[in-house]
């Protein structure tokens, strides 16, 4: 007898099979000694078991046995009963650590404006009438390029670079 | 039913509702009525007198704190019963994890050594008071293992249906079969052991 056969002897005789099944368990104990003679094992189990718990007393004293659920009844008890925190700290609770961070970001904040340097251009200035000037300011590349013409000179021109971080000449 | 320490005449309903209102005195007298039966079922499982104990008792400090989802549905024992397996069942896997060897996990895919043994006829009963017999039977599922008695106490003492006890003890329905049939041939083994002796 394969082990799948034997579960379900087991399940015919703990009453878990269908009746279809159960009649093919039947059918197989009224064929197979060794099948009859297992089912005969496991019914007689089951029989000694049944309501065969053994009673067994706690080894200890009522109220020793108590002492330890009811102290950890009151413990619960205390803990459920404390008075709840005002509103005030609660909110002040919730707005400590707010208020760090928002102190600290202004820290970071003063930090980095100190420490980016500020674009420094020469003045360019030109009294003559016959200059001319057109400029030419790159946002993305940080790059001021500034053209300049004499009119009379014909072609003249000069043409002047600068990025921002570094002094225009002229 | 009553402990011979309880002198309440109280009913086990009375004494609940007193309990659900927070009357700590009327779950005390449950407590007292009932704390063998809880105790004897944690022992059952446990096999170990300190276990049974820490565990009855945290199961009558849950039942207080879950007194209010009591409906009455069942006894207040049965569901006090109820409890206390599951926490039985949570410390067995706390074992499980602990052990490193894993015998019982082998017996169990193979099929153990018991099924290929011969069945045998038994009928200790013969000779025998109902005591004994108990303490017999009680010998015999201490010597089985905790996965292997665990099925054996829900399906015979609580009278759980395989699906049931899969459920609880978080396993397949076909583990639970072969867990059962395990246990019950090394049932048988045992005591048959006692027929012989009993007819020497």
């Amino acid at each position: 007898m394969n082990q799948e056969l034997e579960l379900k002897l087991q399940a015919w005789v703990d009453g878990e099979l269908s009746e279809a099944e159960a009649r093919r368990m039947q059918n197989l104990i009224a064929t197979d000694p060794a099948a009859d003679a297992l089912a005969a094992e496991l019914r007689d189990v089951k029989a000694l078991l049944s309501g065969a718990e053994m009673a067994r007393t706690v080894p200890e004293g009522r109220e020793f046995y108590w002492s330890k659920i009811e102290r950890q009844i009151q413990a619960e008890r205390s803990v459920a009963s404390a008075p709840a925190p005002n509103w005030l700290a609660g909110w002040r609770r919730l707005l400590m650590p707010l208020a760090g961070l928002a102190a600290a970001a202004c820290v970071v904040l003063v930090t980095v404006k100190q420490s980016v340097p500020s674009p420094n251009f020469d003045v360019v200035a030109s009294t003559d009438a016959s200059m001319e000037t057109m400029m030419y300011h790159d946002q993305s590349a940080g790059l001021t390029v500034v053209w300049l013409q004499d009119k009379n000179a014909g072609n003249g021109a000069e043409a002047v670079t600068a990025d921002d971080n570094s002094p225009m000449t002229d | 039913m009553s402990a011979p320490d309880d002198q309440s005449e109280r009913s086990d309903v009375e004494l609940v509702q007193a309990s659900q209102k927070g009357d700590l005195q009327s779950f005390e007298i449950l407590v007292a009525r009932h704390r063998d039966k809880i105790y004897a079922r944690a022992y059952s499982m446990m096999r170990n007198e300190d276990e049974a104990l820490d565990l009855s008792q945290d199961a009558w400090i849950k039942g207080w704190q879950r007194l209010a989802q009591f409906q009455g549905d069942s006894s207040f024992v049965t569901w006090m019963t109820r409890i206390v397996i599951n926490l039985c069942l949570d410390q067995i896997r706390k074992h499980k994890r602990q052990r490193l060897d894993s015998i019982d996990a082998l017996d169990e895919t193979a099929g153990g050594v018991e099924r290929l043994l011969p069945a045998v006829e038994i009928n200790p009963t013969e000779g025998m008071e109902r005591t004994e017999l108990r303490r017999r039977i009680d010998g015999a599922l201490a010597k089985l293992s905790e996965e292997h008695r665990t099925a054996l106490v829900l399906h015979e003492f609580e009278e759980l249906e395989y699906k049931e006890i899969a459920r609880r003890m978080n396993c397949s329905i076909g583990t639970v079969m072969s867990r059962l049939f395990y246990a019950r041939r090394r049932m048988a083994g045992l005591l048959a052991g006692l027929k012989r002796e009993s007819a020497e």
